[in-house]
Parts: C-alpha cells; structure tokens; sequence
C-alpha cells in the first residue's frame, strides 16, 4: 500500500512539472525609458513591442501560449536602469530581457547582466568603444558574451553609413558638433576619425549640452563657432528634443552651409511643416514611406493600430527585436537559454527593413542591423524624402544654399 | 577669437537672461512670500508649453496671442494646487513641503506624458521662430528678443506691485511676518494663495515663450528650475529684487564660458554650480 501511494505521489508530480513545463507561458522583460527625457524613444518602443505583440499572439503565440512582456521604466537613468533590470530578474523571475537604449545606460547595467547573464537582445546603446582610447564601450565589454545580442547597429556602423553620405553629398569641410554625454562624445570621436580618413577636413568639433541631459536648449555659442569655420556641411550629433532648437537656431544666426545634417535617434513628427526644417538632411534607421513590402505593411498596421506613422525608427526596431525572440523561442521547442540562443544565431527574421540576422562585426558575433540599415532623408517643402542610399532615394538631395 | 563670435557670446547671455528671470523671479516668490520651496515650479512652466502647443495645434493660435489663455490658466492651476495641497503644509517641517512639491512634479511629469504622451513637440509654422536680425555681424533673434522684453516688463510689473500696491505691500508684509500681518487683520491664506498663483503664472508664461523655440515635452522645465534655483541662491534666498542681476550674471557667465572655451557650452551647467558653491562658500566665510 505504501509504494502504490509512493508510486502515486511521484506520477502526480511527475505530470505537474510536465504540465507546469507545457503550459508555462514566456514571459520577456523590455527595459525602455517609459517616463523621463527620452520618453518619446521608450515609447515608440513600447507601440513597436506591442503591434509585434498583437501579431505574435495572433499567430499562435510562444510555445503555444500567449507572450507576455513586463515593461520595466529606465527613465534613461543608469541607477533606475540597474534596479529596473534586478527587479525583473529577481522579483519577475524573467528569462529574456529585450528592449533598451541609451550607451550610458546600457554600460551601467554591464556588471547586473554579467551577475545574472539572462539572454539579451538590446535595440539601444550604441558606443562600441571600438578605435577609442582610454575608454571601454558595450562591444569590448559585452561583444563576447553569448548570452547578449545587439539589435541596433555599432556607433562605427552609424559613422560609417553618415561618412558614405557626407562624401556622397559632395562636401569638403564638416564642422562637427555633438553632445557630450557617452552617446555623442565617443560618437563624434569615431565620426572624425572615419570622416578624415575619408579625405574630408572636420574643421570643429564641439560639444553641447544637450536638452535630455539637463541643458536649456540654448546651442547659440555652438552653432556661431561653427559658422564662424565656414564649413560646407554642419553635421550635429545629439537627442530628437534638441532637433527644434539646433534648427532654428542655425536659422536665426544665418548660417547657411550647403548640407545641415543631424543624427538625433528621433525627429518631431510634426517638424516637416516648419519652414527652417527645409532642406535639413537626418540620419534614420525607417522610414514609414520606405518603398519596400515589408515597410508598406508595418506602417500599415502601425497606422491601423495607433493613427499615426512609425516616425520614431525605435518603433521598427522593437517589432524586429520581438518578433526575433518569438521566432527562435519557437525554433527552439523551449525557454532552455544554450537552445534559444543556438536559434537566434542559426534564423532569418523579419523586419520593417528587410530581412536580416544576426552576424559578425568588429567583436561580437551577434550584431543585428549593420551600416546597411541607415537611410539619409531631407525635408522638401514639408514631405521628408529619402534622399540616401541612391537605390531607396524617393528624391534627389537638395543643397541648403540653393534653396535659400 | 574673434571679437564678433565674443560680442555675439555676450549678446545671446543678455537676451537669456530675460527668460532666467522670468522663471525664477516666480520660484523667489513662493520661497520669500509663503516660505515654500517649490520643486514643482518647473512643471508650472511646462504645462504652460503644452498649453501654449496644444492652443497652437488645436485652434491655430499664435503662442503669444495664447498668452491670454495660459496666463489665467496657469493663475487658477496654481490657485488649485495651493488650496488643495500646499496650505496643509505650511506648518510642517521644510522636508515635508520640499517631498510633498517633489511628489507634484513627478505627478505632473506623467500626467503630461499621458495626455501628450513622451514625442518631442514642435509649434512649426511660427513665422518668427527662426528669425534674426543682422546688427554687423551679430544675429539678434526675435524670439530671445521678445522674450527678454516680456520678461523684462513683466519682472518690473512685479516689483512695482510688490513696491506700490495694497496687495503687493500685504505680500511683504506676510513674507516678513506672518503672525504680525495676522494680527493686524491681513488675511494671510489669501495672500498666501494669490502669490503662489502668481509664481505658477510666471513661470507659464516663461513656458510659452519655449515652446516657440523648443519641443515641449515632460521634462522641458527640468533645467529651468536647476538654473531658477541657482539664481534664487545667487541674488538670496526670497530676495526677490536681486533676481534681475543674479539672472544676468548667471546667463552671461554660461554664454561667455560656452563661446570661449573649447566644449564650453557643455560646461553650462557647470557654471551654475560654480556660481552656486562660489556664492554659498563667499557668504559662509564673511559671516565667520
């Protein structure tokens, strides 16, 4: 009697862990800066997470349960970052992080992720630290890891992409401004660099505080240093809040370079109607009037699910990020990390920018979206076209100077 | 360096300054007068870019026309948070009103972040946002000029009322003693009441004027309330006529430093907290 209870008790919770195995549902815990300066970016990630999250679940879900995300708010502060991200792994038991943003972010939390090491996706952070000097950036110091992936292409990939325009756009002299926070300083280091190897003459860079980093949006000083170069293009290196003041200030002081060029992660939707917008190139990484399938459908859904374009390319890159984790999760059969992370790097996912996978760059092995992802486009009266790479351009670059 | 990059330096430090008073002339007013250090000032001057934004988006009204709108506005919102939540304070230590103003800019903050939501804004379409007029080299911008001359007009308003008026006399009267004033039939809630609508007022309309030449979002009054801080030490605490000259030396002081030091318009915010440690430093060792 005594070992057909024993036999009893072991069948019963042989089939609890079975069942509790089969039916648990995946859980992802997204670090995005949800409140605070750059609100805007976490939650144009956050509607980007949730259409791919709305898609995924319609077509089955993860492991044949519904995915679930737990938002955890960054607020783009590296001390609120880190108890966000130890709050995930110990409270939320969470397996999977995605999300992120921010270079200075995303290095506070390198010593959390390497005590806990769940597997990490991270659309943000882009400072490599790759050809800097006496300085460690997220590649050097998470690029060998297995358990991290990095979804946003490198600063180099960036300055590669914005070089190849520069060069294209037929300028000689650039004058460099960029904020001075680990995002621009290291940034506009690598862009000189790349820009002079290039043949190029950078003949300022310097720094500015930017309006997410507790500056007034006062950049006057700045921008008069650069005028006062007479240097063909003004290239600015800074946050989507320092778009309107940057602009409008290089206006005002009547500085009229051939090319004004911008690499902010975002832009005010509405900054086309302004008049000083025209003529005025950005860096992006989507475009909702990029004219390929998988564009047309995103914004389409996007728009369907929200009322309004993809502006913010975070938006494209958190669906691409998502629906990544549901693809390989569902290749592997299991949450197990060796198997989920053997899927990431064997797939093809898709994406509003196309197909791609995870591949090789200067250290890691797992590098998302390369040089090739970056768009150039120039507002003309009041539409934003591409302007940059030749294949995707919907117009021909304008120059500022005749414009005028 | 060249003479006409350092004259502009000076030019752009005198026109900030408008604004710098503008905002902290309204936060020496809540500390002087009710004795209440406001963390949430900065909030009062963002919702008055939202406000000025959203009169813009919905109704096409230029931002200084919607002056008339937010001002009042701004008067009643602060009028409501000071009956509803600021008098309960009064009495209580200084940690409970400065966490109490903490907990209202923070409630502030996401509730602006949830009416319009966390994108950077723009007013496009103001005609004048982006123009300059050329005085030999040197660019004057219309937006820093018109905001300096209403800033101006308005911190002189102020000081002639608090000089000249029945209401402004009461005001001081309360600031230098509030049993006293009490005694001799002053009704000290009221007053306590009108100067904090006043000091939510200021800093709207410093929010309009921002919301020409910025994107209002959540956290746009966040360098404004460090920068209005800094200059309510320099002129000293509740010293409500230093304003003009603290805000003048603090927005030069960055202009010139930002103009003359390579990187230097990164170290804005530096100069402040040098000005803030110099000042409190300076005025501990004459007192010792």
């Amino acid at each position: 009697m005594k070992r057909i209870r024993s036999v009893f008790v072991l069948v019963f919770v042989a089939a609890a862990v079975l069942l509790s195995t089969a039916t648990a549902q995946v859980t992802i815990g997204i670090l995005s800066p949800l409140t605070g300066g750059a609100a805007g970016t976490g939650q144009a990630q956050k509607e980007g997470f949730e259409l791919a999250l709305k898609e995924i679940n319609a077509a089955g879900g993860v492991l044949g349960k519904p995915l679930k995300l737990i938002y955890a708010d960054t607020q783009a502060n590296p001390k609120v970052a880190v108890a966000a991200f130890e709050k995930l792994m110990t409270e939320d038991n969470v397996q999977f992080i995605g999300g992120g943003y921010s270079s200075g972010v995303t290095l506070a939390l390198v010593e959390s992720f390497k005590t806990f090491q769940p597997l990490v996706s991270w659309i943000g952070g882009a400072v490599s630290g790759v050809g800097i000097d006496n300085f460690q950036g997220i590649e050097e110091l998470l690029g060998n890891e297995p358990w991290f992936f990095h979804v946003h292409p490198w600063d180099y990939q960036n300055t590669e992409a914005s070089t190849q325009f520069i060069a294209d756009s037929g300028v000689k002299t650039v004058a460099l401004l960029h904020e001075d926070s680990a995002f621009g300083g290291p940034g506009s280091q690598a862009a000189q660099k790349l820009l002079e190897d290039a043949g190029l003459n950078v003949v300022l860079n310097e720094a500015f505080k930017s309006t997410l980093f507790g500056g007034t949006g006062d950049f006057r000083a700045a921008i008069s240093k650069a005028a006062a170069t007479k240097a063909d293009m003004l290239y600015w290196i800074g946050y989507d809040s320092d778009v309107v003041p940057m602009i409008s200030q290089i206006r005002e002081l009547n500085y009229t370079p051939q090319q004004i060029f911008g690499a902010p992660p975002g832009w005010p939707s509405d900054f086309a109607k302004a008049p000083e917008a025209q003529c005025v190139t950005g860096l992006i990484g989507f475009m909702p009037n990029l004219p390929t399938p998988e564009a047309m459908a995103f914004t389409k859904s996007f728009e369907a699910m929200f009322d309004k374009a993809p502006d913010n390319y975070m938006s494209a890159l958190a669906y691409a990020q998502l629906w990544s984790y549901a693809d390989s999760i569902n290749k592997a059969g299991t949450t197990d990390q060796a198997a989920v992370i053997k899927a990431m790097e064997s797939l093809t996912f898709k994406s509003p920018m196309g197909p791609w996978k995870f591949h090789d760059s200067q250290i890691t092995h797992h590098q998302g979206f390369g040089a090739d992802m970056w768009l150039v486009f120039q507002y003309q009266n009041g539409v934003r076209q591409i302007v940059w790479p030749t294949a995707k351009a919907t117009a021909p670059l304008q120059s500022c100077q005749a414009s005028r | 360096m060249d003479p006409t990059l350092v004259l502009q330096g000076l030019v752009s430090g005198v026109l900030a300054a408008g604004l710098y008073a503008l905002v902290s002339v309204g936060l020496a007013l809540a500390i002087g007068v009710i004795g209440v250090i406001n963390f949430a000032h900065g909030e009062f001057f963002m919702i008055g870019a939202f406000l000025a934004y959203q009169l813009f988006v919905s109704f096409g009204f230029d931002p200084l026309l919607s002056l008339i709108f937010v001002a009042p506005a701004l008067f009643v919102i602060g009028a409501i948070v000071y009956r509803s939540t600021i008098r309960y304070v009064l009495e209580a230590p200084e940690l409970n009103q400065m966490l109490l103003t903490f907990g209202l800019s923070i409630i502030f903050q996401n509730l602006a972040l949830l009416i319009w939501g966390g994108d950077p804004r723009s007013i496009s379409g103001v005609p004048y946002r982006s123009i300059g007029v050329q005085l030999g080299g040197i660019s004057i911008g219309l937006v820093p000029l018109g905001s300096f001359v209403i800033s101006l007009v308005l911190v002189l308003a102020l000081y002639v009322g608090l000089a000249r008026t029945r209401l402004g006399r009461a005001m001081r009267a309360v600031a230098q003693n509030r049993v006293g004033a009490s005694l001799v039939g002053l009704e000290v809630d009221r007053i306590y009441l009108v100067a904090f609508a006043l000091s939510a007022l200021l800093a709207g309309i410093g929010g309009v004027m921002i919301a020409v030449i910025q994107s209002p979002t959540p956290t746009v009054g966040f360098a404004f309330t460090l920068k209005a801080f800094a200059i309510v030490v320099l002129a000293g605490l509740g010293n409500i006529r230093g304003i003009l000259w603290a805000s003048l030396a603090v927005a030069v002081s960055e202009s010139m430093v930002a103009t003359l030091v390579p990187n230097g318009d990164a170290l804005r915010n530096a100069v402040f907290f040098a000005i803030i440690f110099i000042v409190l430093v300076g005025r501990a060792w004459r007192r010792a």
